[in-house]
């Protein structure tokens, strides 16, 4: 099963990918949680990531911005590729890489202060920018997650005033604020509601136009509305890649056909 | 037909369902409940009771030469002037000195230890501090700064203070930084900010309230201490701002005046110990508030 | 059609399949009937035969109400993935051939029992040969289906080529009687219909086991049939 399909016909593998995983593997302590997973994430496109809980795609993408390295224990080996550099070297600075690869979480998580700090908070990590910069970056960043009609009036109210979905959205402009290439969500809906749901994805839509999006989601029906490509994971291997087209018609691998279609025991 | 078959399968089905133990938990249940509400009968009734003692005894000392005369000699009037001025400059002090050195053994304890053995010991060590009785802290601090410096004075009584107040800090930064999101954590390490700038900018932020609850609250706890204050401030018939001499305090003032045989010094007791618990109430009252508001900030 | 190896965590949607196939293959045994009683009816003259099979066809109209109305429900409810996705929707379009299939046997047996028919002198051996061919071909079709065997449903969709040529030639032989003698031109007119007929059929039995192709392997086979000589 180490065999990885991939799809040739459309082509799109031969584009210079935003990330490229070449044999990546991971433990945590003793336990192999990714064995061997190579992987493209094209740009401008939406690569979903899908399978059971535990089979390691939250993890593969906390790999991606370094967000391991928080916890000790957690090893990695092979290679990431992302602007012709490894990011798993360990001299790579982690901060530069975190406001590059941006990642959205499964709980809406505002920090305790207001809309606006929220959104600054990031930027002044890596810019230095004047009072009409920030506010231009603030609304621009409002807009494009379209939150500035609701919050315009009261920006610096608490951000833990505002609802899940707004708060998610809230968390959406503040990783894209610091101007990533890439953004990572995990689960990003989990905890919201079928509308706000359904704005998120509307969002990742359009957002691809600029970004690069990795998604983790546990929603089948999400990966297969929001995705171009989809992996399926299974116990720490990628059995299979292609296009969601592909994936939710006529997956290859037995054990995708079966998660897909509701059939594991 | 509206029951379903599992209804049926019940001897007393429908709104008799249970019978007669149904009727024995509800009796059971009345019957607990009105134990409970007496024993908050009971602690509220104490609460006043003493509230309305100190006010009915303490209120006639209260008048503007309390709070403007010292302590003077019995049948010659004076006030609480300089307790009150050594009790605020030592719990103050002492205050100033616990908070940061609390505050960031807490930090440490919370956000940098690894799961080791001085941590371990770290936490061990704030734990027995936080139930050491106070008088073996003053006793402590007599032992080190009083006995080499041959004369008591008020900076051993705020350092007395300060050892009182530090575990309470320390044990409330650590449980309100843990309280933190890992979620908020990992966002705010997400956006490539450094661990110095989450703790400072994000994890503090989101756990202000509760510390400063934890701060007000041991502030209320150690301006009440006699123990640690009589082997180390001693107390002081006259103004004294000095910290290098002894100082007054309204609980060392309670401690000795109350005892006395004269009426006046009595008097003035009862209405140092209702100054003291009005601080006390009023602090604790402030601490709570501000819970209330941080955490419904937060929802 | 079989069921999977490996079975749905939610029972309610595996029996839902399950009954999805158990009408299909229902209406395949029906079809496949019906196709049968008109053959036998054209080649033996059997009035009973022409009778019972335009009389099957309301059933099988029934059973493709039942198999749209189950089909609708599935994909609003259970919003089936990939391999239950493909036998779902290809399950619908099964049953409009099989529907089509059944139509095309009741015309047959309609006019099997024509008195320009019954008294024609003309040999039936052509159409017998060719209806035992469709009848094979459909035969192996509906087993195809219900094995949910690819191979078996490739080889149909090859030997429809046979049902072409013999089309045909029957065609052809059909028209050289008319031109002989003009009283031949009722009955062969009749024969025409009914090789017209038996050849859609054929042809229907072809896109049922395309789409039993694709069901089983989600490839799809190639647009272009191989097919028979045809007049171009």
């Amino acid at each position: 099963m180490n065999k990885i399909i991939m799809d040739d016909t459309t082509g799109r593998d031969t584009l210079q990918p935003a990330l490229a995983i070449r044999n990546l593997n991971f433990w945590y302590g003793s336990n192999h949680a990714l064995k061997d997973i190579s992987l493209d994430f094209p740009i401008h496109q939406v690569t979903g990531m899908i399978g059971p809980s535990g089979c390691g795609k939250s993890t593969l993408l906390r790999i991606l911005n370094r967000m391991y390295d928080l916890y000790p224990g957690q090893r990695a080996t092979g290679e990431v590729l992302f602007d012709e550099r490894n990011i798993l070297s360990p001299g790579l600075d982690v901060n530069v890489l975190r406001s590059r690869i941006g990642m959205v979480f499964q709980k809406p998580t505002p920090f305790p202060m207001s809309i606006y700090d929220n959104i600054a908070f990031g930027v002044r990590l890596h810019e230095r920018l004047s009072r009409t910069e920030m506010d231009q970056r603030v609304e621009g960043v409002l807009r494009r997650v379209a939150l500035w009609n609701e919050v315009k009036d009261r920006l610096n109210a608490s951000a833990a005033a505002l609802s899940g979905g707004q708060q998610q959205r809230l968390c959406i402009a503040r990783t894209i604020a610091t101007r990533p290439e890439v953004i990572l969500l995990d689960e990003p809906t989990s905890a919201l509601d079928p509308i706000s749901t359904a704005r998120i994805e509307e969002l990742l839509d359009e957002l691809k136009q600029e970004f690069s999006i990795a998604i983790v989601t546990h929603n089948l029906q999400q990966a297969a509305r929001c995705a171009d490509r989809v992996a399926f994971f299974y116990m720490g291997e990628l059995v299979e890649v292609d296009t969601a087209d592909k994936m939710f018609t006529a997956p290859h691998a037995k054990r995708t056909q079966d998660y897909i279609t509701g059939r594991f025991g | 037909m509206m029951a379903s078959p599992k209804s049926q399968s019940i001897d007393a089905g429908g709104w008799q369902r249970g019978g007669a133990q149904a009727v024995r938990r509800r009796l059971v249940e009345r019957f607990v409940s009105l134990l409970c509400n007496l024993a908050t009968v009971i602690v509220l009734f104490v609460l006043f009771s003493i509230l309305w003692t100190l006010v009915t005894r303490g209120a006639g000392g209260l008048s503007l030469p309390t709070f403007l005369h010292s302590t003077a000699a019995p049948g010659s009037g004076g006030g609480l002037a300089n307790a009150i001025i050594g009790s605020c400059e030592q719990t103050g002090l002492a205050a100033l000195i616990g908070t940061p050195i609390g505050m960031m053994a807490g930090i440490y304890l919370s956000e940098f230890a690894q799961d080791g053995r001085i941590v371990s010991l770290v936490r061990f060590v704030s734990d027995m501090l936080l139930s050491v009785p106070s008088i073996l802290v003053g006793l402590f601090i007599y032992l080190i700064f009083v006995e080499p410096a041959g004369h008591f004075s008020g900076m051993a009584g705020t350092l007395a203070l300060a050892v009182l107040f530090i575990p309470i800090v320390v044990r409330t930064t650590e449980d309100m930084l843990r309280l933190v999101p890992r979620a908020m954590r990992e966002a705010a390490y997400a956006l490539g900010a450094p661990g110095w700038r989450v703790i400072l900018n994000v994890c503090l932020r989101s756990a202000r309230g509760g510390i400063m609850t934890g701060i007000l609250l041991a502030l209320a706890r150690i301006s009440g201490e006699t123990a640690p204050l009589l082997f180390t401030s001693l107390g002081n018939l006259n103004w004294s701002t000095s910290l290098n001499a002894p100082m007054a305090s309204l609980p060392v003032t309670i401690y000795q005046y109350a005892g006395s045989a004269y009426d006046d010094w009595v008097q003035m007791a009862w209405t140092g110990a209702l100054l003291i618990t009005v601080a006390v109430l009023a602090t604790n009252i402030l601490a709570r508030w501000w819970l209330t508001r941080n955490g419904s900030a937060q929802q | 059609m079989m069921p999977h190896e490996s079975v749905h965590t939610v029972q309610s949607y595996e029996q839902e399949l399950e009954q999805l196939r158990s009408l299909v293959n229902k209406m395949g045994g029906l079809v496949e009937r019906q196709v049968a009683q008109a053959i036998t009816a054209v080649v033996e003259h059997d009035e009973e035969a022409a009778l019972d099979a335009p009389e099957m066809d309301p059933q099988v109209d029934e059973l493709e109400r039942e198999t749209e109305a189950l089909v609708i429900r599935l994909l609003a409810l259970r919003a089936p993935m990939a391999g239950d996705l493909r036998e779902v929707v290809v399950a619908l379009k099964i049953s409009g051939d099989l529907e089509r299939i059944g139509d095309c046997a009741a015309s047959i047996a309609r006019r099997a029992m024509r008195n320009e028919l019954l008294s024609c002198p003309i040999s039936l051996t052509g159409l017998h040969s060719m209806g035992r061919l469709v009848q094979e071909n459909l035969r192996r079709t509906i087993d195809a289906m219900d094995q949910r065997d690819p191979e078996l449903a490739r080889i149909v969709w090859h030997s429809d080529t046979a049902v072409d040529e013999l089309y045909v030639s029957l065609f052809r032989e059909l028209v050289t009687y008319m031109m002989e003698d003009p009283r031949n031109i009722g009955p062969c007119a009749h024969l025409l219909f009914i090789a017209k007929n038996l050849e859609r059929i054929g042809d229907h039995a072809t896109n049922i086991s395309e789409r039993v192709y694709y069901a089983v392997t989600g490839n799809i086979l190639p647009i272009v049939r191989p097919r028979g000589k045809t007049f171009d």
